[in-house]
Parts: structure tokens; C-alpha cells; sequence
């Protein structure tokens, strides 16, 4: 019937042409894209898509041809599976056999045949989506999550094996930007879906696969909305009231925050130095930084020196006699003892270096010192001088001698500080104008004391020997000058004017063997004050050295009183026997007073062992320094004792 | 159908009564074939452009051509087959792991990597289904004997043949051992 229909198209088809407006006629266009699909793999449906039609009606139609038959069948259902489609039923499908199909088109003109296409239906399975897709919403320890289940589709015959599925499903939040999300479910036909966000509502879509096939389409969606979390509410309370507590601990500890790191985290004390500065060594600068470490007051320079050794050395002549003046000093607080200067000791050395030796702090120190120089030195630190002085002691024997009462007179005499105030106190280095100084002073002394007894030799002993008083006057404050003349007053005038002014009573010489040596320090209040311990029946043998020069520079030593006993040495080879008859018969003490503005007290000075003194007697300048020691303890006592 | 529930029965008993249970060993293999299959799809899939069936050498063997034809095979019968079929391709594999040279050079890697594969999953899977057979009977240890004629080296036409006769027969193997698996499985169902 149909092809009684194309045949009258065919021939009516001129008939038409002059009605038209020229429109070419063609042959229909070639079907294409030919896509056959089994859902099942019992049956199959082959689709295509069709060519232009030509301007003319054009029918379709599906042949094909089995494996291995040459046979040509025709689509036996155009219709089950829609438009341009043939539906290939069970009876129809077989597997494992190829199909060559080919759709031919026709119109009025001509067909117009397709590409052939050969399909094997096991290879083109495409199933249904799953079905009876349902979803719930379930708990796990309060925290919800879904449970989606399936089904296969209908037609797909799982049971037998026949077909083998795969499932896979897909979840998304109802937003618009949120993205699908997939789970391969296997073979399975659940599957649980966790991490859900409370209160949103999810879509899911589940499609299968068989084994050695396609993808089947989405499933219908299906929606589900996740309950909200009911303590959702509190907790966001609670994590809103620790917010707050957890600022205001900050800001406390902010507030705190220096003494709590200062209580943590103790500050590590770092090197303090004095006029060291960190900065300038961090830029640097360690010149800066280490001269700022050179301390101005150390060493000590030698200026200082003078300043410490202050020491004026009195010479008490208790009858007239010269003056031991010192050669021109040019240290202030060189000693110059001035007296009958022995030269027995070979090993005195110059006034300048003795001096040196000594600080301030040592009081006995400096008066040993003194001792020692005086005694060494008899007042001269020249050769030149001492010689001169020896004659001078030698001229004064010859002239008056001044009895031992007078010779409680003291002659006090200066260092050459006062030198240029004294009239006394020759001129520098000069041995001829001292001795001629030393001359007049022994002349003149000779006539001071009005009732001094001159006599014998013994006086002029006592006058060539050295009195050294040393006196310690601790709050006297006198100028230098002062006490300088007022002491040179005395010894120029009266020394029994002196000795009455100020010479206490103990002074007094109990004999005519009795010596005293005074050495004071003008500049510095304190005074040490010698004692002689009378003994003055030995000392009449003593007398009798003539030419003798005697000293106190020794120590004899320090008695059960802390009294520094200075012995008086005498220098003569040919007594040795008086010698130490002198060494018994001289002895004395010397004290240091304490602070009493004028007077001398005696001040005992406590030596600290015996043996301190050298087998000659004389004291070292290391037990000098004991001294100082036992000088420096009695400071509180003697504030000024240190002046020696 | 007596028959077949008889052996239904006997291979629940033999199930029960072995060590290694047959449907472990059904599954393993049935997870063997698909990937042989899987494998030889995406050989021709590469190499063979358009599908051509021709006459394969193991085309005389009957196979079910549907699935009522197919669910009625017996279990022994479609060990059997599946160990027919992946007899006759032993030596079709070497013949072809040898005939590379003739294909495109960007093919020859794929092609020999892909055939070194296919035979040791059809050695695994041979092994298998020969431990399977001697637990299922006499039946099923009957195999048809499907020679392959050619032993020299063959062309490129001859290769692509190769490759889809291999496919649909790997397909087939692959089919009947799942539906043996969901047949031993009634106890489990969640395995089909």
C-alpha cells in the first residue's frame, strides 16, 4: 500500500512543480547519528536522527541484517519508542550477535540510505534509573544523617545475575551555588550520608550502571530537610559568655602585664659597672667605654706624696746648741732629724726615698720613719751636710754646754718647709752656710737658756745628741707658720720659755741623761711625743763619749705597754761595752698623744711583736707598716696619728 | 528441573561442606572475567575502529543467545562453556603479544601491555575455574576443545578480528560466571 502511495507521489510529483515557485526537490537527506540502547539487554531501540527532507514528505525506515544471515529485516516497531525510532522487542533481540541496521529515508525522489551500523546489544546497555528512591533522616549519637535507599530498575533483571548494576548518587544543599556531590554506592542499594549542616534541606539523585555498560539517567530528585539542632541555641550562648570572659582576661593581663612578666620572667641583672656604659660598647666604641674605667685617682702620682709625709722633725736641745737645720729640703715631707748625726749606719739612705715609703695612715710609721732618718741622717741628706754637722756638733762641745736640766729645753727644729721662715734653715745645699748656721745656732743656744747648766761633755752630748720629740697635737690646728715660728720664736728666744710653755710637766728631763726627741709635724695636728725613760746614772758613762754621735733612731723595742721604746744608739767602735751600756742607759719612749690641743699626751704605740725590731735595733719600713696598722686602729682615738 | 535443583542442592552441600567456600571462589573469578572484558573493550575500542563481526574460531561453540536461553544453562554447563571459551583463547593471546610489530608504532606499547595483561587474568581465571570445576561434578569438567588455526604471525585485519572475537567471548565468560555467582548465592543475596 505504501508503495502504491509513493508511486502516485512520484507521479504527481511534475503535477506539483509548476505550482511551486521554483523550490528544487531532493532526495531526502542521509539519517544519521543512529544510537541503539538496551535497557535490559532483552530488548533494544534504536533512534536516528533524520536528514533534511528534500521539500518533500519523506518516510524512514530501518533495516537490518543479523550476523551471519543475509537476511534483511525490517524495523518491526516504529512506533513503542516515539519518532524516528524502531523498538526491538525479546522476540527480536538476540545477543551475542552483531546487527548491521541501516535507516533508509524516502521521499518522492529517491532514498537515500544511512550508514550502516553494527551493534551488539550486550555492549549497548543502558538501564533505567533506579527506582523508589527514599531518603531518611536518621540519628547517630544525636547528630543527624541521611539514609537513602533505592531500587533497581524495574526491567533490569538484577536476581538472576543477568544484569549487574552499579549505583552512584548525589547530594546538594538547596542553594543556589552549592555543588553536587557524589558517592559511589557499588553494588549496594543504600548508602549514608553524614556531616549534614542542621536545618538545610538536601537533594539526591541516584542513576545505575551495569557492569560493561552506560550510565543510566538521574533519578527523580528527592528532597529532605535536616532538622535543626535544638542545643545549637545554648552552645552558641555559651561560646558568647566565653568570648566575653576570655577578653577580659586578656585586658587584664594586659593591664598587668609588666609585673606579672616582671614576677614570670625575672629580670636578669646585667654587669654594672661603674662608668661603664653598655651603649657605647654596643656601638663600638670600646675606647670610650674603658677610658671611662681608668679611675683619675689611681696610681697615685707623686705629687700626692708630699701631702702624705708632712713631717716636721723638732729637735728638742735641752742646752744650748745648734740647731740641727735642715739642709734645704726639697720635700715637705722628707724628715730631717737634726741632731748629732751618727753616720755609723751605712745603710741610711736619702731623705727622699725613706719618705716616699710612707703614707699617711702611718703615724708611728712616719715617726720611726723620722727616727730613723734623723738618726741616720742627723738632719742632713747630704754627705756634705752631715759632715758639717758633725763639726758643728764638735764646736758646740767646745762652747757651753747646756746642762742636762736645760736640756729639758727643747730646741725644736724644722724641716725645711719652714726653711724659708726660719732663720735657722740654711740655704739648699749649701754646707759651708749651714755650717756656719749651725755655728751661730749652737752659739746662740748656748746663751738661751739662762739657767742651764753647762758643764761637761756630757751636756754637750745631750746636745749633740738628737732630741726628737715627736708631738702629736690632734686638734691643734695651727698654720704652719705659726706653730713654725712659734717654735722658732721659742728657740730663738728662751727654750725655757718653750720648755715651760709647752712642755708639760712630764716632760721635764728627770736627768741629765735623759734625752728627748720630739718630733712634731707642724702641719698635721698630732704630735708624737718621745719619752725618754730616765736612767740616768748609766748615762754619766756616757757621757764621756766624746764625739760620739748618739741617735734614737733605734727601737729597742715595745714594753707590756704598747710603749714604743727607742733606744739610743751609739756609734763607737771603740766601747762596745758602753756602747751597750748606752743602749741600757738610753732608753726611750715614745708616745703618741693623744688629741689634746696643746700639750703632748703620751699616746703609747703599740708594737706588734718584738721581733719587729732588726737585730741593730732599727725598725724596717715593713714593721713600719705594722705600725701604721696598730696607728691606723688607734684612730678613733688619735685622729691625727697618722701624720707621721 | 529435578535435575537442576538435584545440583542446586548438591552445590549448596558442597558449599557447606568444603573449606573454601565456592562462592568466595565464584565471586574471585567472576571479578577475574570482568576485568579480562574490561580490558579487551578498551583494546578494540582503541584499535578497532568500527565493529565488524566476523566468523571468531570459537563461533562454532552454542552459547545462549538470549537471557531465557541463558537463565536455563545449568551451572555445571556454564562452567563449562566459560572454561571452553577461555581455553580457546590461550593461544589466540600469544599469537597476537607476538604480532604487535605489525600495528601502528603508537599502538604496539598499548597493544603488548594490554595483551600481557589479558593473559595473566585468563591464566588466574583458568586456574580458577579449575579448582571451581572439580568441586562441581563431571559435568562440569567438560571442555570443547575450539582450536585456533593460525600460528604464524598474522596482519593487522587479522589482529582487529582477533580483538573482537576476544571481546564478545571474554563478555560471554564474563556473563556466565555472574549468573553462577547469583545462583550460589541464594543464601546471600546481597551478592547480586
Amino acid at each position: 500500500m505504501t508503495k502504491v502511495g509513493e508511486v502516485l507521489l512520484l507521479l504527481l510529483l511534475p503535477a506539483f512543480v509548476p505550482h511551486t515557485d521554483g523550490t528544487r526537490y531532493s532526495l531526502p537527506g542521509k539519517p544519521t547519528e543512529i544510537k541503539c540502547r538496551s535497557p535490559e539487554k532483552e530488548t533494544f531501540t534504536c533512534w536516528w536522527k533524520p536528514g533534511s527532507d528534500g521539500g518533500l514528505p519523506t518516510t524512514y525506515a530501518l533495516y537490518y541484517r543479523k550476523e551471519g544471515s543475509d537476511v534483511v529485516h525490517e524495523c518491526p516497531d516504529y512506533h513503542t519508542a516515539g519518532k524516528n525510532s524502531c523498538f526491538f522487542n525479546k522476540n527480536d533481540t538476540v545477543i551475542w550477535v552483531s546487527y548491521n541496521i541501516t535507516v533508509v529515508a524516502t521521499n518522492a525522489l529517491g532514498k537515500t540510505y544511512s550508514d550502516p551500523v553494527d551493534i551488539d546489544v550486550v555492549y549497548i546497555v543502558k538501564p533505567h534509573p533506579p527506582e523508589k528512591l527514599e531518603v531518611t533522616v536518621m540519628k547517630d549519637q544525636g547528630w543527624p544523617f541521611l539514609r537513602v535507599s533505592w531500587e533497581p530498575p524495574r526491567k533490569a533483571d538484577t536476581r538472576s545475575g543477568w544484569i549487574t548494576l552499579i549505583y552512584e548518587l548525589r547530594v546538594k544543599l538547596e542553594e543556589e551555588e552549592s555543588e553536587w556531590e557524589n558517592h559511589v554506592a557499588g553494588q549496594q542499594k543504600m548508602f549514608n550520608i553524614f556531616s549534614l549542616r542542621s536545618g538545610g534541606t538536601y537533594l539526591i539523585q541516584v542513576r545505575c550502571k551495569p557492569d560493561h555498560g552506560f550510565w543510566s539517567e538521574w533519578s527523580s530528585t528527592s528532597y529532605v530537610k535536616v532538622p535543626e539542632c535544638k542545643t545549637s541555641s545554648v552552645w552558641i550562648l555559651i561560646l558568647v559568655f566565653s568570648a566575653f570572659i576570655l577578653l577580659i582576661l586578656i585586658w587584664l593581663i594586659h593591664m598587668n602585664s609588666h609585673s606579672l612578666k616582671h614576677c614570670m620572667l625575672p629580670p636578669v641583672p646585667g654587669p654594672k659597672i661603674k662608668g661603664f656604659d653598655k651603649q657605647l660598647l654596643k656601638s663600638g666604641k670600646s675606647d670610650e667605654v674603658f677610658s671611662a674605667l681608668v679611675v683619675s685617682d689611681f696610681p697615685p702620682t707623686t705629687s700626692n706624696y708630699e701631702d702624705l709625709l708632712v713631717e716636721y722633725l723638732e729637735v728638742y736641745v735641752p742646752e744650748q746648741q745648734e740647731l740641727m737645720v735642715d739642709e734645704g729640703k726639697d720635700h715637705d715631707g722628707c724628715l730631717k732629724s737634726i741632731g748629732s748625726a751618727s753616720d755609723s749606719d751605712s745603710g741610711r739612705g736619702s731623705c727622699d726615698s725613706d719618705n716616699l715609703l710612707m703614707d699617711k695612715s702611718g703615724a708611728a710609721k712616719e715617726e720611726q720613719q723620722q727616727q730613723n732618718q734623723e738618726g741616720d741622717q742627723i738632719g742632713t741628706e747630704t754627705q756634705g751636710p752631715k759632715e758639717a754637722w758633725e763639726k758643728e756638733t764638735m764646736l758646740c762641745a767646745n762652747e757651753d754646754v747646756v746642762s742636762p736640766d736645760a736640756s729639758s729645753k727643747k730646741v725644736k727644729t724644722w724641716p725645711s718647709v719652714f726653711s724659708p721662715v726660719t732663720p735657722y734653715s740654711p740655704s739648699p745645699l749649701d754646707p759651708h752656710n749651714s755650717l756656719e748656721m749651725h755655728k751661730q745656732n749652737c752659739l746662740s743656744d748656748t746663751q738661751f737658756p739662762p739657767g742651764s747648766p753647762s758643764s761637761d761633755h756630757c751636756i754637750k752630748k745631750a746636745l749633740q745628741s738628737s732630741y726628737w720629740e715627736v708631738c702629736f697635737n690632734n686638734n691643734q690646728p695651727y698654720p704652719q707658720t705659726d706653730v713654725h715660728q712659734q717654735l722658732q720664736a721659742h728657740s730663738d728666744r728662751n727654750i725655757s720659755a718653750i720648755n715651760d710653755g709647752n712642755v708639760p710637766s712630764n716632760l721635764l728631763l728627770p736627768t741629765r741623761m735623759t734625752e728627748y726627741v720630739e718630733v712634731q709635724r707642724l702641719n698635721e695636728e698630732n704630735k708624737v711625743l718621745l719619752h725618754p725613760i730616765p736612767s740616768g746614772h748609766s748615762r754619766e758613762k756616757a757621757c764621756s763619749w766624746v764625739g760620739h754621735r748618739d741617735n734614737y733612731s733605734k727601737v729597742k723595742g715595745v714594753n707590756s705597754d704598747n710603749v714604743l721604746l727607742l733606744q739610743r744608739d751609739v756609734v763607737e767602735e771603740e766601747s762596745m761595752e758602753m756602747a751597750g751600756a748606752a743602749e741600757s742607759c738610753y732608753t726611750s719612749s715614745i708616745a703618741i698623744n693623744t688629741p689634746k690641743p696643746t700639750t703632748c699626751s703620751h699616746i703609747a704605740l703599740p708594737v706588734q711583736e718584738e721581733r719587729v725590731l732588726a737585730v741593730s735595733g732599727y725598725v724596717d719600713t715593713a714593721t713600719m707598716f705594722s705600725l701604721d696598722t696598730y696607728v691606723n686602729e688607734m684612730k678613733p682615738v688619735a685622729s691625727k696619728a697618722n701624720t707621721v | 528441573q529435578n535435575h537442576r535443583r538435584l545440583k542446586l542442592v548438591l552445590l549448596c552441600v558442597v558449599t557447606m561442606c568444603r573449606a573454601v567456600p565456592i562462592n568466595d571462589l565464584i565471586y574471585r573469578a567472576s571479578q577475574q572475567s570482568d576485568k579480562l572484558h574490561a580490558l579487551s573493550t578498551m583494546l578494540t575500542q582503541e584499535l578497532v575502529c568500527t565493529y565488524r563481526v566476523h566468523a571468531c574460531h570459537t563461533s562454532s561453540l552454542q552459547t545462549p543467545t538470549d537471557k531465557e536461553q541463558a537463565l536455563q544453562v545449568s551451572e555445571s554447563d556454564l562452567l563449562s562453556l566459560a572454561r571452553s571459551l577461555l581455553q580457546a583463547w590461550s593461544d589466540p593471546l600469544v599469537v597476537l603479544s607476538s604480532s604487535t610489530n605489525v600495528l601502528p608504532y603508537s599502538a604496539q606499547s598499548t597493544l603488548s601491555k594490554t595483551i600481557q595483561k589479558m593473559q595473566e587474568h585468563s591464566k588466574d581465571l583458568k586456574d580458577g575455574l579449575d579448582i571451581l570445576s572439580s568441586k562441581m561434578g563431571p559435568a562440569a569438567q567438560t571442555i570443547t576443545s575450539l582450536p585456533f588455526i593460525e600460528t604464524n604471525e598474522i596482519g593487522q585485519d587479522k589482529i582487529t578480528k582477533l580483538l573482537s572475537c576476544f571481546r564478545r567471548d571474554s563478555h560471554k565468560i564474563d556473563s556466565f560466571l555472574k549468573v553462577l555467582r547469583c545462583r550460589a548465592a541464594n543464601m546471600q543475596p546481597q551478592m547480586c
